[in-house]
């Protein structure tokens, strides 16, 4: 059957009809091969306007529609759905952009009108090109991964399971909580940390929606967003999970020690361990490289103390495998280690301290049950507080991890709080205090009797040696004059960078990383987004944040897996998307390495490219760059676009 | 005598390749805004400058195109992650060959402009219309 095109010159109110000669475009339209019809309307967007294109398209039996109208971009999908509603595919229509392009640039009528004869031209020209275009959609699985229960995890996990959804939290520590739980008091207001934190650990412990695996980690993600299959490794904790009670009689038992990670290596733990006080889940773990159980098979003093029978030293480590819509990763941040900068007073190192290691000092639970001392027990005299270590410099880390001046300041009212005759040394080059609450930070800390802000042109001037008993930190001040002072308790405030094993994700998830080690965004507009579709990306791992921006971003990557994964309804697939032509595939691999969005499949057999409609785009960039003209892009195909040039020049 | 002069000068076609996020959104605005611009710039909308395949080009010259010119989104904000950058790499390549065909490099332009871009837009438009007037029209036994 040949093509019967329908062609309708909209007037646009004043728009069209008084800018160029309109009866001379729809009287030249109708002469164009292929069209059966062309008609002038005042309003074709308006009801009426669109309904008489209904009705021709019954009556006249069109096969396709050109609007000779406004942007594509204003109206293509008022009139696709036109079309969609009498019966005729959407795909089948094309729009002549007469109005931006013709009558409000000219303001020569004849000019004008002649442009716009050409553009109708040029968009029949094209149309018979068109094919008509099914949307697809496929079903998808609802329930989701969440990758590290810090506070971004967990708000994401109870987000989701508030919602009736099925989640799998995993976390590769033997408690959950984050760094967080390893804080005393949060900025700006001094908020008890685990008061706040508690609640939500506890219902998302008890939540029956989400399954809780410690001490546990992905292997491996095959799939695609809608249909992730995730591999877990969840290892032995060598205790029952389910009998033990957390009483600790194993741990008075332990004869071994290893140094303990969650008060930042500054004291030591038993082999049978509980992170810390309150870790939830309260139950305890074996560290199978410290217990002698593993090493000589020597002692077994734990399970004899157990009251419960909860220790098990043949566990062994468990693969699970989860099928899930979409994965969440919220694997946190680590420190920049201040020993990569040059001139770290080496022998004093142990009066130095980082931010991580000073929180944990101010913890009740810490190793100094919260007190501020030095390692020999005595009460510091001076306390500096070095602000942008490794941070904001070419050097190293060239962000502002944003949250450093404000911990910094709470640090020092908590040290005169508890010390109210320490001075206190802030060194700093800027304070970066942004919000509405942080500013009051520095205000309270300016009011202190023995508080002496002092600004340094750049972090990198600040060298630190020992003195008699004392650090000397030497900088360069404000005005570039070398300066120094002496004190005998040292705080860094480090670069924050991204979670330590955030290069091996990386590469497990497919998801890209920066230099940094934060996992990348593909642009601001999708902030809580990977670089692979399905996967997002909340709180420290992708940006330093603070704790309530943190759960912000959990909740905001829960809302963009509610707002699409909806059980019962399904995904849709590109309409507009690249098509292979398995005749003229060479299996060159070119689309596959050009495609950034991992669209293109290979089988490496029939060595033959084909398009994953999930994730196609529908940019075209493969088709330009495939050397056999296998590669096709729906829509914009090499005929539509020859034949639309063709019309365009047609003298 | 102007009217005269101007109804006689050689007026150049542009075929333009305008990816649909910024370039064709930017040219939109130029409209919205009213702005003036020469009526010889004749769009073809794509959705990626990375769509722009170098035959694109060379068939626009073959049916009498003077000039050709592919606009897409900034460097480092393309829609599409980084087809401006396969187009530009595309583009720089073709341009260098064009002589081959007995076509002035100055015929084939890039442009990347950002959906506000507007200035810019109608700048590289006349332009290079003006350009393309002083070599005048496209030698079309040249072009394979």
């Amino acid at each position: 059957m040949s093509a019967r095109i329908g062609v309708y010159v909209c007037e646009c109110g004043p728009n069209i009809k008084d800018a160029l000669d309109i009866s001379r475009v729809t009287e030249a339209a109708s002469h164009v091969k292929g069209v059966v019809l062309a008609k002038t309307f005042p309003l074709l967007c308006a009801k009426e306007g669109r309904d008489l294109i209904k009705e021709d398209i019954h009556t006249g039996a069109l096969t396709h529609v050109v609007l000779a109208a406004c942007s594509p971009k204003e109206h293509e999908k008022t009139f696709q759905e036109a079309l969609h509603d009498a019966g005729l595919n959407p795909y089948l229509l094309q729009m002549a952009n007469i109005r931006e392009q013709c009558a409000w640039i000219c303001k020569d009528k004849k000019t004008a009108t002649e442009k716009a004869i050409s553009l109708v031209r040029a968009a029949v020209s094209r149309i018979v090109h068109h094919a008509p275009l099914v949307e697809e959609e496929i079903e998808c699985q609802t329930d989701v991964l969440v990758l590290g229960a810090g506070v971004a995890g967990i708000s994401a996990a109870l987000t989701l399971a508030q919602s009736d959804r099925n989640v799998y939290l995993i976390e590769k520590s033997p408690c959950i909580g984050g760094h967080a739980a390893l804080y005393e008091d949060l900025f700006p207001g001094g908020t008890c940390a685990a008061c706040l934190l508690e609640p939500m650990l506890d219902e998302v412990l008890h939540h029956d929606q989400i399954d809780v695996l410690t001490l546990s980690e992905v292997t491996n993600v095959l799939g695609q967003w809608g249909h992730f299959s995730v591999q877990v490794r969840k290892k032995a904790r060598f205790i029952d999970e389910d009998a033990c009670i957390g009483c600790r009689t194993c741990i008075e038992a332990c004869p071994s020690e290893a140094p303990n990670e969650f008060n930042q290596f500054m004291d030591n733990r038993k082999a049978v361990y509980i992170p810390y006080e309150g870790a939830l889940p309260h139950v305890a773990s074996i560290d199978k490289n410290a217990c002698l159980y593993f090493r000589e098979n020597a002692c077994s003093a734990c399970k004899a103390a157990c009251p419960f029978e909860a220790i098990d030293f043949d566990q062994q480590d468990e693969a699970r495998t989860f099928h899930v819509g979409a994965i969440v990763v919220a694997v946190g941040f680590s420190l920049f280690s201040p020993e990569e900068l040059n001139g770290s007073a080496s022998g004093t190192t142990k009066n130095i301290f980082t931010a991580l290691e000073f929180e944990r000092i101010l913890n009740s639970n810490g190793p100094t049950a919260g007190n501020i001392q030095l390692p020999d027990g005595t009460l510091p005299q001076r306390i500096a507080f070095i602000h942008c270590v490794g941070s904001r410099s070419e050097k190293h880390h060239t962000h502002c991890s944003g949250i450093c001046c404000p911990y910094l300041l709470k640090f020092a009212l908590m040290a005169h709080h508890q010390l109210p005759d320490v001075a206190i040394e802030q060194i700093y080059t800027d304070f970066c205090l942004p919000g509405i609450e942080s500013q009051k930070l520095l205000f309270q800390a300016r009011k202190l009797p023995h508080f002496t802000p002092r600004q340094v042109t750049s972090a990198e001037t600040l060298a630190l040696s020992t003195k008699d008993h004392g650090i000397k930190i030497s900088y360069n001040d404000s005005q570039n004059r070398p300066a120094s002072i002496v004190v005998d308790m040292v705080v860094m405030g480090p670069a924050m960078v991204g979670a330590a094993d955030a290069e091996r994700l990386s590469e497990i998830l497919h998801i890209s990383r920066d230099k940094h080690r934060f996992f990348k965004k593909p642009d601001f507009l999708e902030p809580v987004s990977s670089t692979r579709k399905g996967i997002f990306i909340a709180g420290c791992c992708q940006e330093p944040q603070n704790v309530s921006q943190s759960i912000v971003q959990g909740q905001a990557a829960a809302g963009r897996i509610l707002q699409h994964l909806v059980p019962g309804r399904m995904l849709p697939l590109t309409t507009t998307a690249a098509k292979v032509d398995e005749n003229r595939c060479s299996g060159c691999k070119t689309c596959v390495d050009i495609c950034e969005f991992g669209a293109i499949e290979y089988d490496n057999n029939a060595k033959q490219a084909s398009v994953n409609k999930m994730l196609c785009q529908g940019c075209g960039t493969c088709a330009a760059a495939c050397p056999s003209g296998a590669m096709t892009a729906d829509h914009f195909t090499d005929n539509g676009i020859f034949s639309e040039t063709i019309g365009l020049l047609e003298k | 005598m102007t009217e005269f002069l101007s109804t006689n000068r050689f007026e150049p076609s542009i075929i333009g390749f305008l990816c649909h996020w910024c370039a064709y959104e930017c040219a939109d605005a130029v409209g919205r805004s009213r702005s003036q611009y020469p009526a010889n710039l004749h769009i073809v909308r794509v959705m990626c400058s990375g769509r722009v395949a170098p035959h694109f080009i060379m068939n626009a010259f073959k049916e009498g195109a003077d000039g050709v010119i592919v606009m897409g989104c900034p460097m480092d904000s393309c829609h599409y992650r980084s087809g401006n950058a396969q187009a530009l790499k595309r583009m720089t390549l073709l341009r260098s060959l064009l002589p081959a065909f007995g076509i002035d490099t100055e015929r084939l332009q890039f442009a990347w402009v950002g959906a506000g871009d507007t200035k810019e837009f109608i700048h590289r438009i006349s332009s290079m219309v003006g350009a393309l007037r002083a070599l005048g029209p496209v030698g079309r036994r040249a072009v394979p």
